[in-house]
């Protein structure tokens, strides 16, 4: 196999990890250990946002690659399907059109449908409620509220104002649409539902992958995740400050 | 028992939402409970929010380290969604409202204990893979000590 066709494969395998919330040392483990089962010496270099990959051929000629990514979202299922595409790779090497195929069909997959997750998304904050014991009628108001800053979440960010505007409206949106249902119906706890439905909004994924890249000494991507996390959750929280210093004195 | 059931539901939803495989959601929600478990026995036994914290993110870590060798998948698969009931949002949210209602000292206070728990999570995330990379790493020293 020739050697671009080697780095095709590893990059294509590098932007899939990468775009779908992958942490930044299991990217570069995969592009190296793909690189190795085809044969072929390489050196590579992750960042967030970007990929950068340089072999040397049977020439000596350096070749080098550089790739950015501009969407991220979260899908696990991708990561996991990549990692385990890259361990079967290294068992039995298959050829150029057989890995491109596998890795575009993993990347074509949709996962779960948007009314599922936005049903999900729901429950969660229905299922948060009772567990900080709220009580039943709470819950049910923070389930229409966590579908709401779901739709927001998913529409906004699509509108891609900046990155993390989305956020911020879905604070205004969780405290706005609390205080309101508070004034209706009076018996409600307004912070056991806010809580409940921020839930969604709190940056697991860059802070549990920011630790993991710390830990492998990939000190620059690490804060780059820890970064991420401490913006979104100002975010989060400066949307429902804004509102909530207006909306308390009101109720 | 109702609370164990509701942390399994908890952490199950967060894994849908970040698209686990269906194979793989059953461990997700089981990751999640026993977190939750141990979170909650420890806040009962000692009444600190932080240490408990930490002792479940560690029987998450344990737990998803050790499925994820079972499972064939990324250990991040299962501590992800697993963390998500111990995630301090109410510290989080009660600073937020201290600041909307100018009680700065008071928002100081439960600043400090939303990132001391999130600090405590992280630490325990932290040293339970630390601990399985150990192990990793002695196996394969010792294979090539046979090669």
């Amino acid at each position: 196999m020739k050697i671009n066709q080697v780095m095709d494969i590893a990059i294509k395998a590098g932007k899939i990890l990468l775009a779908n919330g992958s942490e930044i040392y299991r990217v570069e483990d995969t592009i190296g250990r793909i690189c190795r089962s085809y044969g072929v010496e390489a050196e590579c270099f992750v960042l967030p946002t970007s990929i950068f990959i340089t072999v040397t051929g049977k020439d000596g000629e350096p070749l080098s690659v550089v790739k950015r990514i501009s969407e991220r979202t979260v899908d696990l299922s991708c990561v996991e399907k990549v990692n385990s595409f890259s361990r079967r790779i290294q068992e039995s090497p298959i050829p150029y059109e057989e890995a491109m195929e596998t890795l575009e069909k993993i990347e074509r997959e949709k996962g779960y449908k948007f009314g599922l997750r936005l049903f999900v998304a729901g429950v969660t904050a229905f299922v948060y409620t009772l567990l900080f014991k709220g009580t039943v009628q709470d819950a049910v108001v923070a389930f229409i509220i966590g579908m709401l800053i779901y739709i927001s979440k998913e529409k906004v960010s699509r509108i891609g104002v900046f990155k993390f505007f989305e956020y911020f409206v879905s604070g205004l949106i969780a405290a706005g649409m609390s205080v309101i249902a508070v004034k209706i119906f009076p018996f409600l706890n307004i912070y056991r539902i806010i809580i409940s439905s921020i839930m969604i909004l709190l940056p697991g994924v860059s802070t549990t992958n920011a630790l993991k890249d710390a830990l492998h000494g990939d000190i620059v991507s690490s804060q780059f995740g820890m970064a991420e996390a401490i913006f979104t959750v100002v975010s989060v929280t400066a949307g429902v400050a804004i509102v909530l210093s207006l909306g308390l004195g009101w109720i | 028992m109702e609370e164990i059931f509701l942390a399994f539901i908890a952490s199950l939803c967060p894994g849908i939402m970040y698209n686990v495989a269906r194979k793989n959601l059953l461990w997700v929600g089981l990751a999640g409970m026993f977190g939750w478990i141990t979170y909650a026995s420890m806040l009962e036994y000692s009444g600190n929010v932080v240490f408990s914290s930490f002792l479940g993110a560690v029987v998450v870590g344990l737990y998803s380290e050790s499925v994820a060798r079972l499972r064939k998948a990324p250990a991040m698969v299962f501590s992800i969604p697993g963390i998500f009931p111990l995630v301090p949002g109410i510290a989080i949210y009660n600073s937020t409202q201290y600041i909307a209602e100018n009680n700065l000292s008071k928002a100081a206070n439960t600043g400090i204990e939303a990132i001391s728990c999130a600090g405590a999570i992280a630490c325990g995330i932290l040293m339970t893979s630390a601990v399985f990379r150990i192990v990793k790493k002695r196996k394969k020293l010792k294979l090539y000590r046979k090669v």
